[in-house]
């Protein structure tokens, strides 16, 4: 009889043991199960909303209680997701895929690039034939916002939050009275370039007030593009005009002349809050969406501090306006028994009163649907501000290998460079440098 | 039997010693258990899956695909943030492991007098460890915040210009401030009671023959206290060096790398090629380089700490 238990026993065992318990860890595969649909509503039905939209305003709450209330069958089961940033629950969505646990109603965002990258992955489901059985009306969203639902002709989803991305100068009017000038109209595109450069440099008092703001993140930067007849990249997403379209390196020298060789332009660091600086008069015209508006309106305390404006870019020469129509998405997963049922719910929360309190109580910017713009116009008459853009504006480019998230890193990081006037670089060098980083992510392999 | 043969003999030992050694042996695995399964299922069993993902392209939804040392030559060849960031981060640590160092043993001496209310300092000064990266990233962005933070305040009033550093918003200030926020935690943390542990250990004899030398203060420091510590100034050396190669959730919290990339440390690219871009194949060759890197260097410094590092009980 052995009388001791040697080392390379016991650790064989050790191993043996954690091999096992490593094993029941591996989550199962998804089931391969039939998206059969017969009889579906016939028998108790439970479905889970996995998103981070909403949460903890009451609306998805609101939207489960009235679907369940028409539907007693079903019952949706909420699932949050809480990641510190919004990118952070996509990687969470393909965990729970992964491990064959993500919900069926589900959302991918073409704005956050995944859209086109869960679809590669086969997650999201196409709902053409659901939506030709149910006969539903697809006219009833603004036809920009449902074609970011397309992909290869196919229709993988309803909108969920929309808007013309960053369209406009937030104005701080009481400067512009002050200064004597008549106010712009907010929809007459009618301020031009040079005018802009002027205000910039004119609302400019040093240590005190900037005139203008431009961020350097992807947003403004494509916007800024568009403002002088180009884009940032083109339309199929493949490639970089920066140095290719004159028109481009126009754009970005004339954001360098500002920021870099004249500094009127605030640099990083210099404004922590620009929204904040808007409210307290420290700042009279910032570049961002025409929706940022109505919070800078809701944030006013004092009117003779601060009264807001926009001011529309000039249109360009197609007639288009500058802009970058973007948006999100819901969508249903693929392999799931009650489809028919999911796709039910997100009529439920993509229609008008979803749509209308997806805007009013879960404070997302959604002008997806004419008529719940209209509803938000009888609430608030700010919202006719956005409808030119929303009706004229320009599409949003994505990068055609679906690393949106690389890409909108690269722009932001590479620009401020570019346009940092502590570090100052010339310009053709950093501009060669936002380039090449731009393009080196458009040339990388699908995500 | 010869007096040889009786010595070279083995003394068979009664029955009940046999089985107690056996029971001890089990009970000594059994304590020994918890940790040894845990190490293989959180340290070496993912070390192997990460060292397998590395040959591979992995988006976490898909199988991974083996695709040989692609990642690997890529990272060397195309990876426009890999080196930057590694230089970064070396630089980093060359600044933070320095000074960390001699302000938890400056900090160690100070509480290491036998003064009313030590206990307490003692207390205060390890308190900044104790608060989470978090926490303390928020707090110190509020600190160093350009236009209300009390740091900018001060230089403000003190110099009456209207121009301080943008801090987490200047590409020129952000490591700068991240360094800042490191020395907060570190002076008054593991390191300094480490320190204040090595202190307690030196003889005081020593101190008393080097008195009866005529040495004063200043080299009663060099010639007994430094001597002394070199095993504890070594161990926090090393770890030290691995904590701050290792700089992440702060730079994650305060500065997502930026501005410009100024804060983008090694640690923060692995992340983002692995959470934020769901290349797990990639992201795990990444760590594997890393690995390797940590490893050679920790290996150099032990091979370098023979000719500095003074053991008292050591023999030769």
């Amino acid at each position: 009889m052995r009388d001791h238990v040697s080392r390379r026993s016991f650790l064989q065992g050790a191993l043996a043991v954690s091999a096992g318990a490593l094993a029941a860890c591996v989550a199962p595969a998804a089931p391969a199960e039939d998206m059969g649909d017969e009889g579906a509503a016939m028998e108790p039905v439970h479905l889970r909303w996995d998103t981070f939209r909403g949460i903890g305003s009451g609306w998805n709450e609101e939207r489960i209680e009235t679907f369940t209330e028409m539907h007693p069958d079903v019952t949706i089961e909420l699932r949050p997701l809480a990641g510190s940033g919004q990118q952070d629950n996509y990687a969470k969505m393909y965990a729970a895929q992964a491990a064959g646990d993500l919900g069926e109603i589900i959302a991918f965002d073409p704005s956050h690039y995944h859209f086109w990258r869960a679809i590669n992955k086969n997650i999201i489901m196409p709902i053409d034939e659901l939506v030709a059985a149910d006969g539903t009306d697809l006219s009833q969203w603004f036809e920009h916002f449902l074609g970011l639902q397309y992909y290869q002709g196919k229709l993988y989803g309803f909108p969920s939050w929309g808007w013309a991305g960053f369209d406009t100068l937030v104005t701080n009017a009481v400067h512009l009275e002050e200064a004597g000038i008549d106010l712009p109209d907010p929809t007459g595109n009618d301020v031009s370039i040079d005018t802009i450069d002027e205000w910039a440099h004119s609302f400019y008092v040093e240590g005190e007030r900037f005139g203008l703001n431009i961020s350097h993140n992807e947003a403004t930067v494509v916007v800024l593009c568009r403002l002088f007849g180009s884009s940032l990249i083109n339309e199929e997403g493949t490639k970089c005009l920066l140095l290719d379209d004159p028109k481009a390196t126009e754009a970005m020298r004339w954001a360098y002349k500002l920021g870099v060789e004249e500094q009127v332009l605030p640099a990083p660091g210099d404004l922590e809050n620009t929204g904040g600086a808007l409210v307290a008069g420290l700042l009279t015209m910032n570049w961002c969406g025409s929706l940022c508006v109505r919070n800078f309106k809701n944030q006013i305390e004092d009117e003779t501090v601060a009264k807001a404006w926009q001011i529309l870019f000039p249109l360009r020469e197609d007639g288009r306006i500058p802009s970058q129509l973007r948006g999100g998405t819901w969508n249903l997963r693929t392999d799931q028994d009650h489809a028919d049922v999911g796709y039910q719910f997100l009529l439920h929360i993509a229609g008008h009163d979803g749509s209308l309190d997806f805007n009013l109580v879960a404070r997302n910017f959604a002008m997806v649907r004419p008529d719940v713009v209209q509803s938000l116009i009888d609430e608030d008459p700010i919202h006719e501000w956005f409808i030119p853009s929303l009706e004229n504006g320009i599409p949003a480019h994505a990068p055609a290998n679906s690393r949106g998230r690389e890409y909108t890193s690269a722009v932001q990081q590479w620009t401020d460079l570019l346009l940092d006037p502590h570090q100052p670089v010339e310009f053709e060098k950093g501009l060669q440098d936002l380039h090449d980083n731009i393009q080196a992510v458009l040339d990388e392999d699908p995500a | 039997m010869t007096t040889k043969a009786m010595a070279g003999a083995r003394i068979p030992l009664p029955r009940w010693t046999r089985n107690l050694r056996a029971k001890e042996a089990i009970a000594g695995y059994i304590f020994l258990s918890p940790w040894l399964l845990g190490i293989i299922l959180f340290i070496i069993g993912p070390m192997m899956t990460s060292g397998f993902l590395s040959f591979t392209r992995y988006d976490v939804v898909n199988p991974p695909d083996f695709v040989g040392l692609k990642n690997f030559i890529e990272i060397f060849t195309k990876d426009r943030l890999f080196w930057p960031s590694m230089m970064l981060t070396f630089r980093y640590a060359l600044i933070v492991v320095p000074l960390s160092l001699v302000g938890a043993l400056s900090a160690a001496m100070l509480l290491n007098q036998a003064l009313r209310g030590t206990a307490w300092f003692r207390t205060f000064f390890f308190l900044p460890h104790l608060t989470p990266i978090v926490a303390s990233a928020v707090l110190w962005g509020w600190i160093f915040n350009a236009d209300v933070g009390p740091i900018n305040h001060w230089i403000r009033t003190i110099t009456g210009s209207d121009n301080a550093p943008g801090w987490f918003r200047d590409p020129d200030w952000a490591m700068t401030g991240l360094i800042i926020m490191a020395m907060w935690g570190a002076i008054g943390g593991n390191t300094m009671l480490i320190f204040l542990a090595g202190l307690q250990g030196v003889p005081q004899e020593l101190y008393d023959a080097a008195v009866v030398d005529g040495a004063g203060l200043w080299a009663k420091f060099l010639n007994v206290t430094i001597p002394m510590l070199t095993p504890t100034i070594f161990f926090n050396m090393v770890l030290g060096i691995i904590g701050a190669l290792k700089v992440f959730a702060a730079a994650f919290v305060a500065t997502q790398g930026g501005p410009a990339y100024a804060t983008w440390f090694y640690a923060l690219h692995i992340y983002t090629r692995a959470f934020q871009y769901f290349e797990m194949g990639y992201a795990s060759a990444l760590a594997w380089i890393f690995f390797f890197v940590l490893f050679v260097f920790t290996y150099v410094q032990f091979r370098q700490s023979r000719r500095w590092v003074y053991y008292a009980g050591e023999v030769d």
